[in-house]
């Protein structure tokens, strides 16, 4: 129950919040107005029922939520009491509403003045109290209306229909409200189902379609008993101001934004801002499709107070003049003039802390159950590491099989943004910032074990060898490059099987075997065509190199050259060397030159080394990876977070520079303070003012401050003096009562006496001490004040010739 | 180290001599073998060492035609000569040699580092072709006046400069000197320059470097301002309307008219040119103007032709690439396969369908390759039918507005010879009272006389029209001629290369093929 309450303070808190802002902010250029139970016509006709039993509801009525569980006393005395005006005000409410009821008894009675946290009706429209707050993010209603969402905790009522019959006494947050059920198949889901739609065979489709149909009718089902029935608060902004082209409905538990023409809208019972109260005259039978929100036509909207319903549209000019005033009361005397105004509101003027803004959600944790999702938020830095939002989505209603879940983060010093796993292909994907050690910016995997199916991508620019992407699969490695000196611009690395030697399987100790390195590179524009190799494969184990060139821009075919590296030995045992059979080449332009085997053995020289230099980069990106998913493990295990320096609570060394300075800084003002201690003032008063000094005058004050100072001197010291004799005559006399009392004291008494005796003792002890300090420091207190006279300026002219 | 021919014997630099230094310079260990077996070409040595062969005259070099590094240093050459086909030489050592002046190296565009170390050098010239110098080492020589370091102020890519050794080393400002002359110099006689010492340097000799870089500045205007003109010039030449933008022409009818001349001396005759002049000079700018916008016109088709020749072409060559990609993705399967295969008919229906593969590839590639030339073809006869109309509108015009010219002329010709007959009468009667200078006098004879003359000019003039009329004529038309023609030939060449290419291509796939059954065969 207490938290329970602590909900509806909060939300009440939130929606006075809300109606700061928008008085601030929205309400200032537009106008926003609560809203009451919708209603259709099909539902008149319950309602008629149920009316016709109920009869008109007394405001005084006791509330059903009881509020007693936080204290009321705190409260400022305008929420506890009604001011004359107020009272009027009420008086003038019900004169309406009775009115209302009799000349519309077939409506809902009107939400007028519900009971406030401390029993007191309060008109709704002083509720509100706009309210200018220092967050940029408040200032527009879209981020506003996210952040009240976020703050607000839906508690659903005991029952839905309930506040239709008593809302006046028993809902003062107007917030208060149920979606319609309808509400329920969210945006997001139909997103996700869009998704899946595509993705999926037509099979899948027709059978998701069935099963769409079924829960369809489910949600019907649901729906039938209370369409229409619930009562519902939302806020509408009209149109005007602040280049608001058309008005629209903020719904505020989702904090979105609804055009005046969604269906979801049945109608409007009344609506109201902190100035006014309307009545809608108009016929809902077609939602709020066909209202006009004209404020200034009385004929649709009936008005409750005479004093401002004269800001019919023409007016609202004016009011907006009155409302750029921030102040309240300034509205209430530009009132004054009128038959009857709105008092102001009495409503503690709202403040947020950054804290609590930072926190946002009550208890910076929030959860919203979505059909087939759950999304979860959390503030920053309550996770110790840095979830900050989940979102899971559910395979079926009921949501016991997870499909997949996204979890972002914020503040991880590894840069993690998002973590991505999907339980039905078992793929985990992390996004990163700029910024990981690694440079890695997306890595998905299935398992973290290595040589696995795995893609790696990474911030190129933050590398020194321009990779992008890693793809690895249990056999294969491919690399992508840009920006290279090398034009490399790929690399496809396959593996064989690993020679088992060894327990312990590492591409450290025991590297698997590369049976193949393809590697592409970009063109190089410096170099000839035929010159400027395109692609070469190492198939290591055939030894042989295969080259393909790049294509002159005017051909189609490009140059090849295949070396294929056998060791023979000829007739005489000598080894041969080069042989015009492991050079195969193409020429798109023969050449002269390449056709020496001097040229073909070297260029088969420098590919050898050049298959060496790549397999040992392929091996250091193997290399890489394991050191990357170490690091991963490491950063996954610690999750540390980063605090900005500008973060002066949270930094902690920041923290502790500021308390050394605030230190410093007091310290600093204390001597200040002692420095400017004017121990002549005293006696220069006493001298006629304005005059000049004599010697002699100078003399005397110097003189008289000095025999002052050592009188004070030996007053403190009479005075601990006093105390000290007073203490130990004391102790004597307690001691020579328990002396002569000893034999006939109970045990309680005599810990008494011993107790005193110690405290006592110890009083003396510490006045002695006193008193023997006081004996040291004050000849040298007197000295360094003579010596400070001396360097007094007044009085320095006039002693300088005695020293 | 400096020896004189005359104390040791001078070699001669012959092909031996070459050969062997090359052999013995040449790839070692296991590519030595193979060198020998194939023999070196001299064009294809990169860098030659040459130094201690007691050599005086530098000699059958011209086949080094890519050498990129020559060291001739420990001779006792006089004079650097047989270099001029070196022209990719970067790096020249001649140093401890007995040269005497800096020649023979204007060819050597891509030099960088150039030693004449201990030479008997006294001037620095003759390098201004070396525009890419970077090392200069000058040392050891007889350089003794200061003023040669300007000289070197032309080398922007100049870094490293050695002098010591010199007599203008000797010198107490030498260094400071250098400093402030060539600032961006690095390195002096192989030491590092302070910055410090380079401002120090720069604020001595401000006020003459100052006065030199006004001079070197004004110097560049002029030639920028040269070169500008030429440009402009070679635009209106390309336009066929050079010097038609003023009284040139004009001018020219009576830079060789002595008769003329001599007529303009006659009263009213001053009036008469100066109109005539102005008329004439408007018709010019008229040809001017309108040549240069018939010259726009024309670029601008032969540019939208040559794009959409390019993008055509592109096109097509994309579309080959494709094919043989595609292609050569089976070929290497295809050929593993042959490899794998041990079964002697398999191979043999392997060979025909990979046989038949080529075959196709091929006929692919033509097929494409003989749509583009028939695309190509009507485009060109497009752009050559167009092109033609253009330059004949422009000569009607322009011959048009020449015919004006003439108008003009006959016109003035006719005023001309009524003055002088006037003229003629007056004198005659002695009536006439201004004075004449005498040769213009002398022409006042008699009638028959004074209208040859008159003739005589009318004719000059006319015939400088008619040339510039048929120089502009020709040229027109030879341009236009030789560009068509140009065009088909460069089409013809396409086609030849294309075709040549595929069927070099064609026959490398082929053949890779039968030598792999070969192989496999033996196998």
């Amino acid at each position: 129950m207490e938290v329970l309450k602590e909900k509806v303070e909060e939300e009440e808190e939130a929606e006075r919040e809300e109606a700061a802002e928008r008085g601030e902010k929205v309400m200032r250029p537009v106008e926003m107005r609560r809203e009451e139970p919708p209603m259709t016509q099909e539902m008149l006709r319950d309602l008629e029922k149920k009316l016709s039993e109920i009869e008109i509801v007394i405001p005084e009525q006791p509330s059903i939520i009881t509020r007693d569980t936080f204290d009321i006393s705190k409260l400022p005395l305008s929420y506890q009491s009604n001011t004359l005006k107020e009272e009027h005000l009420l008086q003038v409410a019900d004169n309406f509403a009775r009115q209302y009821s009799h000349l519309c008894p077939d409506r809902v009675p009107l939400f007028l003045h519900p009971l406030n946290e401390c029993g007191v009706p309060k008109f709704v429209s002083t509720t509100i109290r706009p309210t200018l707050m220092p967050y940029p993010e408040l200032y527009n209603w879209d981020s506003c209306a996210q952040f009240v969402s976020d703050f607000l905790s839906m508690v659903p009522l005991p029952d839905p229909l309930q506040p239709v019959v008593q809302e006046e006494e028993k809902v003062p947050p107007k917030k208060y409200a149920i979606k319609p059920p309808r509400d329920l198949s969210s945006r997001f889901e139909q997103e996700q189902e869009m998704k899946k739609q595509q993705e999926s065979k037509v099979e899948e489709e027709k059978r998701r379609k069935e099963e769409e149909q079924r829960l369809l009718e489910v949600e019907k089902a649901k729906i039938d008993p209370l369409h229409g029935l619930r009562v519902h608060a939302w806020v509408l902004v009209l149109s005007g101001k602040r280049e608001v082209p058309e008005s629209f409905f903020i719904d505020p538990f989702t904090g979105r934004s609804y055009s005046t023409q969604h269906d979801h809208f049945l109608g409007i019972e009344s609506l109201w801002n902190h100035k006014n109260y309307w009545v809608n005259m108009q016929d809902c039978w077609n939602g709020c499709k066909d209202l006009v929100f004209d404020l200034g036509d009385p004929v649709r909207w009936e008005y409750l107070l005479l004093g401002t319903d004269k800001a019919h549209l023409s007016v609202a000019e004016d009011e907006e003049d009155g409302m750029n005033d921030e102040d309240v009361e300034n509205l209430g005397k530009e009132d004054e003039d009128k038959s009857f105004d709105m008092p102001s509101s009495w409503v503690e003027k709202i403040e947020i802390s950054p804290e609590v803004f930072e926190t946002r959600c009550p208890n910076g944790k929030k959860v919203i159950q979505y059909k087939r999702a759950k999304l979860e938020k959390w503030a920053p830095y309550l996770n110790s590491n840095g979830l900050v939002c989940r979102l899971t989505t559910y395979e079926d209603l009921e949501c016991t099989k997870t499909l997949e879940i996204k979890e972002w983060y914020q503040n991880r010093e590894d840069m993690l943004e998002l973590k991505h796993i999907n339980k039905s292909t078992g793929l985990n994907i992390d996004y990163f910032k700029p910024g990981h050690p690694q440079a890695l910016r997306v890595h998905s995997y299935k398992s973290m074990q290595p040589e696995m199916d795995r893609v790696m991508e990474f911030y190129e620019t933050a590398r020194v060898d321009g990779l992008i992407k890693r793809e690895e699969t249990p056999k294969t490695m491919t690399e992508y490059y840009q920006g290279r000196t090398d034009f490399l611009s790929y690399r496809h690395v396959d593996f064989g099987e690993r020679v088992k030697k060894l327990a312990l399987n590492s591409a450290e100790s025991n590297p698997r075997p590369m049976v193949k390195i393809t590697e592409r590179f970009s063109r190089n524009p410096e170099k000839p065509a035929d010159e400027d190799v395109a692609e070469r494969v190492f198939l290591i184990l055939e030894e042989r190199i295969r080259l393909r060139y790049h294509c002159w821009d005017d051909r189609i075919t490009a140059s090849k050259r295949e070396f294929l590296r056998r060791t023979e030995v000829d007739s005489k045992g000598n080894e041969i060397i080069m042989t015009p059979d492991m050079c195969i080449s193409f020429e798109v332009e023969p050449m002269e030159h390449t056709k020496k085997l001097l040229y073909q053995y070297e260029a088969m020289m420098k590919l050898k080394n050049e298959e060496k230099l790549s397999r040992h980069q392929a091996w250091e990106s193997e290399l890489e990876v394991l050191e990357i998913l170490k690091l991963r493990e490491e950063e996954e295990e610690v999750h540390t977070l980063t605090i900005s320096i500008y973060d002066a609570k949270r930094n902690e060394k920041s923290k502790e520079y500021r308390e050394a300075m605030e230190r410093v800084m007091h310290e600093e003002h204390l001597r200040q303070v002692e420095a400017q201690l004017d121990y002549l003032a005293p006696f220069l008063a006493q001298l006629p003012p304005g005059e000049k000094l004599t010697r002699w005058q100078a003399m005397r004050v110097k003189d008289e401050c000095l025999s002052d100072f050592k009188q004070r001197l030996i007053d403190k010291a009479n005075l601990i003096q006093a105390r000290f004799e007073k203490e130990t005559q004391e102790l004597q006399k307690k001691q020579q009562w328990y002396q002569e009392n000893q034999v006939t004291l109970t045990a309680e008494v005599e810990d008494w006496y011993l107790s005193y005796c110690s405290q006592a003792m110890f009083r003396i002890r510490i006045l002695e001490q006193r008193l023997n300090r006081h004996k040291e420091l004050a000849p040298l207190k007197y000295l360094a004040l003579e010596e400070k006279l001396h360097k007094d300026p007044r009085l320095v002219e006039f002693l300088k010739v005695f020293v | 180290m400096q020896r004189l021919y005359d104390s040791v014997e001078p070699r001669v630099m012959d092909e031996h001599m070459l050969k062997l230094a090359v052999e013995e310079q040449g790839p070692q260990e296991e590519a030595g073998p193979l060198a020998r077996q194939e023999g070196i070409l001299f064009k294809d040595v990169l860098s030659l060492r040459l130094d201690f062969q007691n050599i005086l005259h530098i000699d059958s070099l011209w086949q080094f035609e890519n050498l990129r590094k020559l060291q001739l240093d420990n001779n006792i050459i006089e004079k650097i000569e047989g270099l001029e086909r070196l022209v990719h030489l970067v790096w020249l050592d001649l140093s401890f040699n007995n040269i005497e002046a800096i020649e023979g190296l204007d060819t050597l565009v891509n030099l960088e580092d150039l030693s004449l170390f201990n030479n008997r050098i006294s001037k620095i010239d003759s390098l201004d072709a070396l525009v890419k110098l970077q090392v200069l080492s000058l040392g050891n020589n007889q350089i003794g006046n200061m003023m040669n370091i300007i000289y070197l102020r032309r080398f922007k890519a100049l870094r490293t400069l050695s002098l010591s050794g010199n007599p203008i080393a000797e010198s107490e400002d030498y260094k400071m000197f250098i400093y402030a002359y060539l600032p961006d110099l690095r390195y002096l006689d192989f030491r590092h320059i302070d910055d410090h010492m380079k401002d120090l340097a720069r604020s001595k000799h401000q006020y003459s470097i100052d006065g030199l870089k006004q001079q070197e500045h004004l110097t560049q205007a002029r030639l920028d301002d040269e070169q500008a003109q030429q440009e402009e010039l070679k635009k209106h030449k390309v336009a066929f309307v050079e010097h038609l933008n003023g009284s040139f022409l004009f001018d020219s009818m009576y830079a060789e008219d002595v008769e003329g001349n001599k007529l303009a001396y006659l009263p009213g005759v001053g009036e008469l040119l100066q109109a005539y002049k102005d008329k004439f000079v408007i018709i010019c700018l008229n040809i001017f103007e309108y040549g240069l916008k018939q010259q726009e016109k024309r670029k601008l088709e032969l540019d939208t032709f040559n794009e959409c020749i390019q993008e055509a072409i592109q096109e097509n060559q994309e579309q080959g690439k494709r094919r043989i990609a595609k292609f050569e993705e089976k070929h290497l399967l295809n050929l593993n396969a042959i490899r794998e295969e041990s079964n002697v008919t398999n191979i043999e229906r392997k060979k025909v369908e990979y046989g038949e593969d080529i075959t196709e590839l091929f006929n692919v590639l033509m097929t494409l390759e003989m749509q583009l030339v028939e695309q190509l073809e009507e485009t060109i006869n497009m752009f050559e039918r167009n092109i033609t109309d253009l330059v004949a509108l422009f000569i009607e015009n322009v011959q048009s507005l020449m015919a004006q010219c003439r108008d003009l002329e006959n016109h003035h010709h006719e005023k001309l010879l009524e003055i002088s007959i006037n003229t003629l009468e007056r004198i005659v009667k002695g009536e006439l009272n201004e004075d004449l200078p005498d040769d213009v006098r002398a022409l006042f004879v008699d009638k028959d006389t004074i209208v040859n003359a008159v003739g005589a000019s009318h004719d000059i003039h006319l015939l400088k029209i008619d040339n510039r009329e048929d120089e502009l004529v020709t040229r027109t038309n030879s341009w236009c001629t030789h560009l068509v023609d140009t065009i088909h030939k460069d089409e013809i060449m396409r086609n030849r290369r294309r075709v040549k290419e595929i069927n070099q291509y064609i026959d490398h796939m082929q053949n890779e093929l039968d030598n792999l059954e070969c192989s496999d065969v033996i196998d």
